[in-house]
């Protein structure tokens, strides 16, 4: 099973992913025209923030089975067998929103579909890009991110890394002092500097 | 917030969370209640901001890039061109640092324009005011004052400066006047400014792709240009300023948004050159001015001062200070401000949409700061009476248009006591500095710490100033301010002589002895030079440098680049600084640890950061204990 893997520690919230993910979902999939045409699309990941130091890149995890599918009254929302993305059928969508109830991440927004000229908003959910996947492409969001916070590949393989950090902190002849995943000294420091000033009263 | 009000409760909180000051919490929770947009607000939306340009791995200076390097040492190691995550780095604060330096500079080059335009008798309301000072300057600048009137020694010594803006002579003049010791440690280092306008030219060249990729030899250069800044431009400011509208003496006067008026017909001169705001100062006595606000019902003129403006006017002449960067909208946000005007420097853009909820109206007065939406009276010093008088028209004329029922203006302005310049401070010693370095030798004082900079919506307005001006008094270390951070611990009520009663029993005696506060307000950010100044002559009384002397210097709540200028060229004379706020260098390990360790090796001196400013004393004091140390004392 492919995933894209979030590893929250590498984020640092230049919110790229957002820009890539709206413009993949544009007419014209080129920034300057993304630009110049009302940017008619809004991305489906949201690099979300806490105290202004903690960010994670929330995104549709193509749950299985999915509770966004399971309560939808129009079965507009399907799985797709081959890549296991949960997509939707934008004209059978009824804009009731009982799939945003149900997603337990909070990840789907309603938007107006501008390539479909309806005039109401449909669940424009996270679509895995789903043509990037077809075209043996990876998802625009994990393209654009350059910390690898967001990764794409083998679930297991994705997890195996972590792990074995996990595994290093456990077993103490590999040192269970030691801090896994590995940050640069650097990066840690300006974490807790950032840390300190948002705990300041 | 989006979407939903807050209640009242949730707004309290909200505005105990950004202030610390009362008065500024009342404000902000108007501006709430009002629905009025604050820097607070932008700051909440702007979350999160973006990692790469926090960590200063971001680089935007060619059109090959953007490139930004993977922090956690992934494959984008390089940008396109090839540099390093080091020289994208040190490049970006060279950059920001020449931004400041330029700033202050450019300021300082206006002033000694219009000492010249004075000199040759083509200014309006303008005089040379202090002729002492304006001999010193000749005399250092080698111009005969003997049996010369001061026009001719001033359009000398004008010339004298502006000179030294793109100078040949490759040297200047007033950074003559640091320790020779600490001249001996530029020379070696090849930092020695050359040129006030040269430094930075040279800058933005090395920052250009190709140019320097030696992250060392970078970070040198930036210490050069803010030498040229601290010991250039911004000195020529302070001095110039001097000569012009007087040198600064101890006065007394108020500060906080209650210094605006209820009756008064309220003008906020807000930013950082006195130009022109001193020449409103006088004009603003026009009887028939005075007679013009009577007859549209108000008892007066309220002239505060706000930013830098305002301490360059609090130190002169006493003119209220409403308060620092962050309060620019809260005072409009009273709904009592009938005109702000801006020269330039730290003005919000976004002042006029501000104004807009309320009557206030903006006037921009600098050719080289516009505002759209703002009333433009271009400032010339050929008519700057006529200039400031139309501007003063204006805010009488907007009077009437005034809804007391949105007026709301907090009770208790705070007692200050400002004008401590370095010729006040050694005068009030006696003419030699040799009572305070017995003090400090004897230990009643263990040393002095430097308190500068700006307001950060990411920290509670004023917390990071005044917390660290309370420890380090608590420990007899004398405190000096300038800009943003006197204004907060005048808020607080640190800047009158009762406040010697919060120092420790050493300093407080000192300043009960001479009646003076126990944090000394030195005046705007250009008078930073001031701070240099003390020190210099101190070291030079002592027969040392200034990186020998047991001080500090802090910038808690810094955001502008022209404070990288002046912590840097705090280092490089030898002064250990202190940020509250993380530079955009913490991507680079490199760069982190040359500014916190290696510059040790060069200066005796090199930057922190510690946003806790309980912990930031601690650095401090730790700083001038070795130091004292090394001085057998």
């Amino acid at each position: 099973m492919k995933t894209v893997f979030v590893r929250q520690e590498r984020c640092v919230g230049c919110r790229h992913c957002e820009v890539a993910c709206a413009l993949e979902h544009s007419e014209d999939k080129s920034l300057i025209p993304f630009i110049l045409n009302e940017r008619n699309s809004k991305p489906r990941i949201f690099v979300e923030v806490i105290d202004n130091y903690q960010k994670f890149p929330n995104r549709c995890r193509h749950c299985d089975p999915a509770p966004c599918m399971q309560v939808c009254p129009t079965g507009s929302l399907f799985r797709d067998e081959e890549t296991g993305s949960v997509l939707v059928d934008y004209l059978k969508c009824i804009s009731c929103g009982v799939c945003a109830m149900a997603c337990p991440f909070g990840i789907i927004q309603f938007q107006k579909m501008p390539q479909l000229e309806l005039s109401r908003e449909v669940n424009a959910k996270c679509d895995n890009c789903i043509g990037r996947l077809d075209e043996g492409r990876i998802p625009a969001c994990v393209e654009a991110c350059k910390t690898s916070a967001l990764e794409f590949g083998d679930i297991n393989d994705l997890i195996r890394a972590s792990r074995t950090d996990f595994t290093t902190r456990l077993v103490r002849s590999r040192g269970a002092e030691t801090e896994v995943p590995i940050i640069p000294a650097n990066i840690k420091a300006f974490k807790a500097v950032m840390e300190k000033i948002s705990t300041l009263s | 917030m989006e979407g939903e009000k807050m209640t009242d409760q949730e707004i309290r909180a909200e505005s105990e969370r950004r202030a610390m000051d009362k008065n500024d919490q009342e404000i902000i929770r108007k501006a709430m209640d009002e629905g009025v947009e604050t820097a607070w607000d932008r700051f909440a939306l702007q979350q999160p901001q973006c990692g790469f340009g926090q960590l200063g791995v971001c680089c935007n200076n060619c059109s090959m890039g953007p490139c930004r390097v993977d922090p956690f040492g992934g494959k984008t190691s390089h940008g396109v061109c090839g540099a390093n995550v080091d020289t994208i780095v040190a490049r970006n604060l060279l950059d920001d640092l020449s931004v400041g330096a330029a700033a202050h500079s450019d300021h300082g080059r206006e002033v000694v324009e219009v000492l010249l335009e004075t000199a040759e008798g083509k200014s309006q309301g303008y005089q040379i005011t202090d002729i002492e000072k304006l001999k010193v300057l000749a005399t250092e600048y080698g111009i005969k004052t003997e049996g010369r009137d001061k026009e001719e020694i001033a359009k000398d010594l004008a010339l004298g400066i502006l000179e030294e803006f793109g100078t040949v002579k490759g040297k200047l003049q007033l950074a003559e006047r640091a320790p020779a010791q600490t001249k001996e440690i530029w020379k070696k280092a090849g930092i020695m400014p050359r040129g006030i306008d040269r430094e930075i030219v040279e800058a933005l060249h090395r920052v250009h792709m190709g140019v320097d990729a030696d992250y060392v030899n970078i970070l040198l250069h930036a210490m050069r240009t803010s030498l040229s800044d601290g010991w250039g431009g911004s000195m020529a400011a302070t001095e110039c300023s001097d000569i012009l509208f007087g040198t600064p003496k101890p006065i007394t006067s108020l500060t906080n948004l209650a210094t605006l008026s209820k009756e008064k017909v309220n003008i906020v001169l807000h930013g950082h050159n006195p130009l022109l705001s001193q020449v409103i100062v006088n004009a603003a006595e026009d009887p028939e001015l005075k007679k013009f606000a009577k007859e549209k019902g108000a008892q007066g003129i309220n002239l505060v001062g706000m930013c830098c403006t305002g301490n360059e006017l609090l130190m002169r002449s006493g003119i209220p200070i409403a308060g620092s960067f962050l309060d620019q909208e809260l005072a409009i946000a009273t709904g009592a401000v009938e005109a702000m005007i801006v020269d330039y420097q730290c003005i919000f853009p976004s002042v006029p949409a501000t104004a807009g909820c309320y009557h206030t109206k903006v006037i921009t007065t600098s050719t080289k700061a516009k505002i759209i939406g703002t009333i433009y009276k271009e400032f010339n010093p050929e008519n700057a009476i006529d200039t400031a008088k139309e501007i003063i028209k204006l805010a009488i004329e907007n009077f009437p248009n005034r809804n007391p029922d949105r007026v709301r203006i907090p009770e208790k302005p705070m007692k200050v006591m400002a004008g401590f310049s370095e010729e006040t401070i050694r005068k009030a010693l006696g003419g030699t500095y040799k009572p305070l370095i017995d003090a400090i030798v004897a230990g009643t004082i263990k040393g002095c710490v430097g308190i500068v900079g700006c307001n950060n919506p990411r920290i509670k307005q004023d917390y990071g100033h005044i917390t660290l001006a309370k420890e380090l008094i608590k420990r007899n270390i004398l405190v000096v301010e300038t800009g943003c951070a006197a204004i907060a611990c005048g808020k607080a009520g640190l800047l009158v002589p009762e406040a010697a009663d919060m120092a420790g029993e050493g300093l407080a005696s000192v300043c009960k002895l001479l009646g003076i506060p126990p944090v000394l307000h030195m005046g705007s950010c250009v008078d930073c030079s001031r701070i240099l100044v003390l020190a210099a002559n101190i070291a030079k009384e002592l027969g040392v440098g200034i990186g020998d002397l047991p001080l500090g210097g802090a910038a808690p709540e810094w955001y502008s680049q022209k404070a990288i200028s002046i912590g840097t060229y705090f280092v490089a004379s030898g002064v250990y600084t202190v940020l509250g706020i993380p530079p955009k260098i913490f991507g680079s390990s490199n760069v982190l640890n040359l500014l916190a360790d290696g510059v040790k090796g060069i200066t005796n001196s090199a930057f922190a950061v510690e946003p806790d400013p309980v912990l930031a004393a601690d650095l401090l004091e730790a700083e001038i204990n070795r130091k004292r140390k090394a001085l057998n004392i």
